[in-house]
């Protein structure tokens, strides 16, 4: 499209049904069906007349995926193009884990992958199969709060509260990795968590003293 | 005291809207329009229809009709001229982004994709984004032009434009751009009609009730039909004082597939959909004699708006009332561009005002010779020149006072330039702000129960500051009982109204109801206490008896005594319920000026070769009135800083004039301040009360935690480098 | 995002032939940047190749140089031991990249082939020749402050924003590729292309090839280097400009040098005439001013990047400075 010449038309949208990774894209072809059961193009079309495309393919789309969440041990049927962060909020209501841009740029979505900090938006949930995923809800031990999120509490480490399971699970990360032993070293490695309420002060607050308290993170 | 939501915010116990488990529930994406102005020619929904799990894909055609569009604007209004958007109403389009269409679908991931595959073709005519392009276009805001009394139309004070005609003067232009709230949760809402006629929404607002009562009026039904929950709020600074298209959107989809709908916003549709803080011109004259004294001050503001909506805010309100300056002129304007309609952000235009004079206070100290701290000190007023007024309280002395202790301002050299940490140049700068100690009615219910325990509601909400916690220790500081028995509960349209979280006004509205309710169950508990004949108590009143830990006692003699559970027991009660309206006294309000004052100072160190600008220090003080809690207090201070550095060093929205489309619209373009960038912030509070204004004492902090910090910024780079920047951010192209 | 395929070879010429024979089929590995991408509808592959059972996590001292298997984590990288003493440069470049999430996902395979941050690449509602080629360049008279000012061309000015490559490129690092034809090594310098006439096409790694891990070759630069990186806030941006520089010091005198920008231009971009000015000078501001001279020639900006011409070699200077002054 030549639209860049005439900046009074509209924007391309990539819609004119001639571009051919969209004309590919559609639905049977996509799916993993046909590859998956060798059926013919002709019977999944049929399948698709007769609405059954739907269902089927639906279930032959999802994958197999079995992590460890939280110490429990669980099997799941999901979409690849399904996140972690996506499959912790929206199926399995573990709500704990933030979206806060869906990006990778704002840190909300911060849990554990086999003990590392990762981002659950940009992760896939097929990518941690056989993996452990430690989440906020799986932080504290029972009803004993972990003492990040006693410091977090003690230092008024959050206003609003919604980064602050990604800033916990970051700040555990912070001090397991060996990332704060100086005020600075804490805001550089913190820096990949933002809070808008700009509570910067007193997580570092926070994490220095879990740090300096020595305790077992 | 911590706060009271601590372990549910630390444990991801707090659920925010998006977070309700609700049987049945679709999912619904957003499509925004792809020119900035124009109408839809042709819309195909084909492909996003036909993909699976979707349950439908709504727009102009087919929307199902919102039957109060034909009629007029949400109470939560600005009460602009104009109007908000009416989603899908018809084919016309006036920003780029703008919601054409809504898909809801049986997941996530299936309505996110299907909403990929919806197309438009649009009619487009000519938009206009550039603000500069624009200017002769900017006009008198509706409300001055109809009533040249109002605080929006032109002000003049003494001589207009007295400062033109002084031998010492300075002139200057400064540009902040537009910039964005970007509260870390994505506004969402869940959508759910329990019947025909009965809706509930898990709402992302600072205004429940507000919310309520635009929601029943746009459906013709019943206020008391509509549930609003917002339980908490994951930061809103400002855009949760509007109802939004996509909560409308939201409704309608509800409405169409008989499901509840939930809907979260793109981090790209939070650049568009839910408003921001206005591109502002502004260009500040300022006279001055020899010795200090300010003669004349002319501050001038255009702010941009909407095509279809009249956006306003106070920019020029701090200048017409901090200084002496006998002549004052001001002039605001705004300018209707082809974008999305601003809202309130953070300490709103006051923010913006605050970057114009207090940089012009800096520059025109610097002509004098004068070091900025003294030029302020010298122009200080201890009575309210625009209304003539006293003030209620005013503290900005002591703060200063504080503030430059804390920081260490005798190290500030008058010449730029001349402080040096290895290779960085040092700078020191400060910026005071000022924002009325606002005050609105509330009602709080509340019901102690016979265990000892009080349960107070009311349908305001926390964005953040720590609304139940404070009104927690209000009420155990009033009552008498320790603050584990108390509990606030807030967030629902089912509890008494409450107004919008702010304008920095909570805990003066609703703290003050949280007041009157512990007073009158004081009066209860007296009365039957007082009742009862066989006891010391007979014939007692309220002012020779002592509430305190859960116990009535008798002040003279305090072995005397009876637990609150033990008097409503010997009365039978199992509760006492109380429900008190509280409303500020008008007539002290006409007697006196109420404001909260803000004094911010910062250190700087500025790379010379490389421009990379980094705050090193801060210290921002207040005079707030009383102080409730220190820590969610002093939280707030900090915030507003990191804020303030935000809007100093790194925030900035860029539009492509081209496209009129946003160019900066996520995290990675749009640099909101990390941890990096927050240095130790001391926050320092004068902590004495405001009785008049309030019977708790205090005055707001919510929005003076951010007003002045930019120019306290720009003022320590200028301090640093000898370079004024006058147009926001400050990023490091511009100091190499 | 589209439905796709995903599989999870354990051999890596399963992975290989998969991604070769299926035009719409990717690797994956960290994700960090493709899932990124792909929620925007910007690359929409149909099958996914997820390598991550494939063993290339190592790294390993070999016989003159030090190999880094292509999926060893950018954050496992900048605090390798070997790394460290051997490559401190790289490690500086790698940990003012990104966040340390994002440095624990994102792979060293994947840093190489990271897509640009161009404005107008991410948005499918605005022209880009590099997404849809010839829907024209966005940036060239847009909003182009993050761009090029090196090597562009009238259909982009797009900028390659990794911090690793830039040390890699200094550090002289040669890719080790695996494909359908065979295994091939690739000098850095070589694998990242200038927009030309096919910005589109990001680097010259053939369809189904997979990169299996990075030789750094031994060299003198292990003291006085410095990885110095302009952005606009203090953590957590992609660069205006940054600079890797490397010298091998005699006293006070240099005895070579090495010098590479990233955010100027559309590959990583080695300073060999400034290097090569640089050797037997004596370390001071006003040879390092000279080489930042010899360094900008050619450069040239567009209406917002302007900048650039003056923070570049600025920054040049002080990244020879701190290098110089670096123990």
């Amino acid at each position: 499209m030549a639209v860049e010449k005439d900046l009074t038309q509209p924007l391309p949208n990539g819609e004119d049904g001639k571009r051919p990774d969209e004309a590919r894209r559609n639905f049977l072809k996509q799916s993993s069906i046909l590859t998956a059961f060798a059926l013919t193009p002709g019977v999944a079309v049929k399948a698709a007349d007769l609405k059954f495309e739907e269902k089927v393919a639906a279930a032959f789309e999802k994958v197999n995926v079995t992590l460890e969440i939280n110490g429990k041990k669980r099997k799941l049927s999901v979409e690849p193009r399904t996140t972690l962060l996506d499959l912790l909020r929206e199926q399995m209501h573990l709500t704990g884990t933030k979206k806060g841009c869906d990006y990778g740029q704002c840190g909300a979505c911060t849990v554990h992958v086999d003990g590392q900090r990762v981002l659950s938006c940009l992760t896939l949930a097929p990518m941690v199969d056989g993996k452990e995923v430690t989440t906020i809800e799986g932080l504290a031990d029972g009803d004993k709060l972990h003492p990040m999120q006693e410091a977090f509490i003690k230092h008024d480490g959050f206003q609003c509260g919604y980064c602050t399971p990604g800033q916990i699970m970051s700040a555990v990360a912070c001090i397991r990795e060996g990332h704060a032993d100086s005020d600075d070293e804490i805001r550089e490695y913190m820096s990949g968590n933002i809070c808008r309420c700009g509570a910067y002060p007193n997580i570092v607050n926070a994490i220095k003293e879990v740090k300096n308290g020595g305790q077992r993170v | 005291m911590d706060r009271v939501d601590g372990r549910l915010k630390v444990t991801g116990a707090a659920k925010y809207s998006a977070e309700y488990e609700l049987p049945n529930m679709a999912h619904a994406v957003l499509v925004g329009s792809t020119i900035a102005k124009g109408s839809i020619k042709s819309i195909d929904t084909k492909r996003a229809e036909n993909a699976p799990g979707v349950l439908a894909v709504l727009h102009y055609q087919n929307s199902p009709k919102v039957p109060g569009y034909a009629q007029e604007a949400h109470p939560t209004e600005p009460k602009p001229a104009g109007k908000p958007l009416q989603v899908f109403i018809d084919n016309q389009i006036h920003f780029n982004d703008q919601p054409i269409a809504v898909v809801v679908a049986d997941t996530l991931e299936r309505a996110m994709y299907a909403a990929k595959l919806v197309k438009a073709q649009y009619n487009v005519d000519k938009h206009a984004t550039d603000f500069n392009q624009n200017v002769p276009k900017a006009v008198l805001p509706t409300a001055a032009k109809r009533n040249p009394k109002h605080g929006l139309a032109d002000y003049v004070r003494g001589k207009e434009d007295a400062y033109k005609n002084e031998p010492l003067k300075i002139e200057s232009e400064y540009v902040i751009p537009t910039e964005f709230h970007n509260p870390m949760e994505l506004q969402s809402i869940i959508a759910h009609w329990e019947a025909d006629n009965r809706l509930t929404v898990y709402d992302k607002t600072q205004a429940v009730i507000g919310t309520q009562n635009a929601f029943a009026k746009d459906w013709g039904i019943p206020v008391e039909n509509v549930k609003v929950i917002a339980t908490f709020v994951g930061g809103a600074f400002g855009n949760g004082l509007h109802t939004w298209p996509h909560e409308t959107a939201a409704i309608i989809a509800a409405k169409k597939v008989n499901r509840p709908v939930k809907l979260m916003l793109t981090r790209e549709q939070m650049f568009t959909m839910v408003g921001y803080r206005p591109h502002a011109w502004q260009k500040v004259g300022m006279s001055a004699t020899k010795d200090g004294k300010i003669t004349a001050i002319t501050h001038e503001a255009i702010g941009q708006t909407s095509s279809y909506e009249e956006f306003t805010e106070s920019t020029l309100q701090q200048t017409r009332m901090m200084y002496t300056s006998p002549n004052v002129t001001t002039r605001y304007r705004i300018l209707p561009l082809d974008v999305s309609t601003p809202i309130w952000m953070r300490g709103p235009g006051e923010a913006t005002g605050a970057f114009a004079l207090e940089s012009a206070l800096d520059e025109m100290a610097y002509v004098l010779g004068i070091d900025p701290l003294e030029f302020r000190l010298i122009n200080h007023t201890d009575k309210d020149p625009e209304k003539n007024l006293p003030w209620s309280t005013k503290y900005l002395k002591e703060a200063m006072q504080m503030g430059a202790e804390r920081i260490g301002w005798s190290k500030r050299q008058l010449k730029p330039g001349q402080v040096k940490n290895g290779e960085w140049l040092v700078g020191y700068g400060m910026g005071v702000g000022t924002f009325g100690a606002n005050r609105g009615r509330a009602k709080v219910k509340g019901t102690l129960h016979k265990d000892g325990t009080l349960v107070m509601q009311s349908a305001t909400t926390d964005i953040g500051p720590g609304t139940g916690t404070a009104m927690v220790q209000i009420a155990a500081q009033n009552l008498g009982l320790p603050p584990e028995k108390i509990v606030f509960e807030l967030g629902s349209s089912l509890y008494p109204p409450s107004p919008s979280q702010g304008g920095s006004a909570t805990v003066a509205t609703v703290g003050s109801a949280v007041h009157a309710v512990c007073q009158a169950l004081k009066q209860r508990l007296t009365s039957m206490v007082a009742g009862n004949a066989d006891t010391s108590f007979k014939g007692a009143t309220v002012e020779n008896l002592t509430f305190k830990d859960g116990y009535v006692s008798l002040t003279a003699s305090p072995s005397a005594r009876l637990s609150f559970t033990d008097i409503l027991k010997q009365q039978n009660l199992p509760e006492l319920e109380v429900s008190e309206e509280s409303s500020p006294d008008n007539s002290l309000r006409q007697k006196y000026s109420m404001y909260s004052y803000s004094v911010h100072f910062a250190e700087v160190q500025v790379h010379p070769l490389t421009g990379q600008a980094r705050v090193t220090n801060m210290v921002s003080c207040a005079d707030a009135g009383t102080i409730i809690n220190a820590k969610t207090a002093g939280n707030q201070m900090i915030g507003g800083a990191v804020g303030g550095i935000g809007m100093a060093l790194t925030e900035g929205g860029v539009i492509d004039h081209r496209f009129g489309r946003y160019v900066t619209k996520d995290f990675a373009e749009y640099h909101v301040p990390v941890h990096a960038d927050a240095p130790n912030i001391s926050s320092l509070f004068v902590n004495k009360p405001d009785l008049i204004n309030n019977p708790n004492g205090t005055k707001g902090i919510g929005e003076i935690a951010i007003i002045g910090v930019a120019p306290a910024i720009a003022n320590a780079i200028f301090n640093a480098t000898g370079k004024r920047i006058r147009e926001l951010p400050i990023t490091p192209d511009k100091l190499i | 995002m589209i439905q796709f395929q995903y599989v999870k070879p354990s051999k890596q010429k399963a992975a290989i032939d998969t991604v070769a024979k299926d035009e719409t089929a990717m690797f994956i590995a960290g994700g960090t940047n493709l899932v990124d991408l792909m929620k925007r509808g910007i690359v929409n592959p149909e099958k996914l190749v997820d390598i991550n059972k494939l063993p290339l996590r190592k790294i390993e001292k070999e016989d003159g140089h030090v190999r880094i298997g292509a999926l060893a984590l950018n954050g496992a990288v900048a605090e390798d031991k070997l790394i460290l003493e051997k490559h401190p440069l790289l490690s500086q470049a790698l940990n003012a990249g990104a966040s340390a999430q994002l440095r624990n996902m994102a792979t060293v395979g994947g840093n190489i082939m990271q897509r640009t941050r161009c404005n107008y690449f991410y948005d499918t509602a605005m022209p880009c020749n590099k997404r849809e080629p010839g829907s024209g360049c966005g940036a060239l008279e847009g909003y182009n402050r993050m761009h090029a000012i090196f090597g562009h061309s009238d259909k982009c000015i797009a900028v390659n924003p990794s911090d690793m490559n830039v040390a890699l490129i200094a550090l002289d690092a040669v890719v080790l590729v695996s494909g359908p034809k065979g295994d091939r090594k690739i000098p850095f310098a070589e694998f990242h292309r200038l927009p030309g006439d096919t910005p589109q096409i990001h680097t010259n790694l053939q369809k189904g090839e997979l990169i299996t891990s990075v030789d750094v070759p031994e060299h003198p630069y292990t003291k006085h280097v410095n990885y110095l990186k302009v952005r606009d806030r203090t953590s957590y941006a992609f660069a205006l400009v940054s600079v890797a520089a490397a010298l091998d010091m005699d006293g006070s005198n240099i005895k070579s040098a090495r010098l590479a920008m990233g955010g100027v231009a559309h590959k990583p971009w080695r300073l060999n005439e400034a290097e090569q000015f640089l050797a037997g000078k004596p370390a001071n501001e006003a040879t390092f001013r000279q080489a930042a001279e010899i360094a900008m020639r050619g450069a040239k900006a567009f209406e917002h990047n302007k900048f650039k011409l003056k923070l570049g070699p600025n920054t040049i200077v002080q990244a020879l400075k701190n290098a110089a002054g670096a123990v």
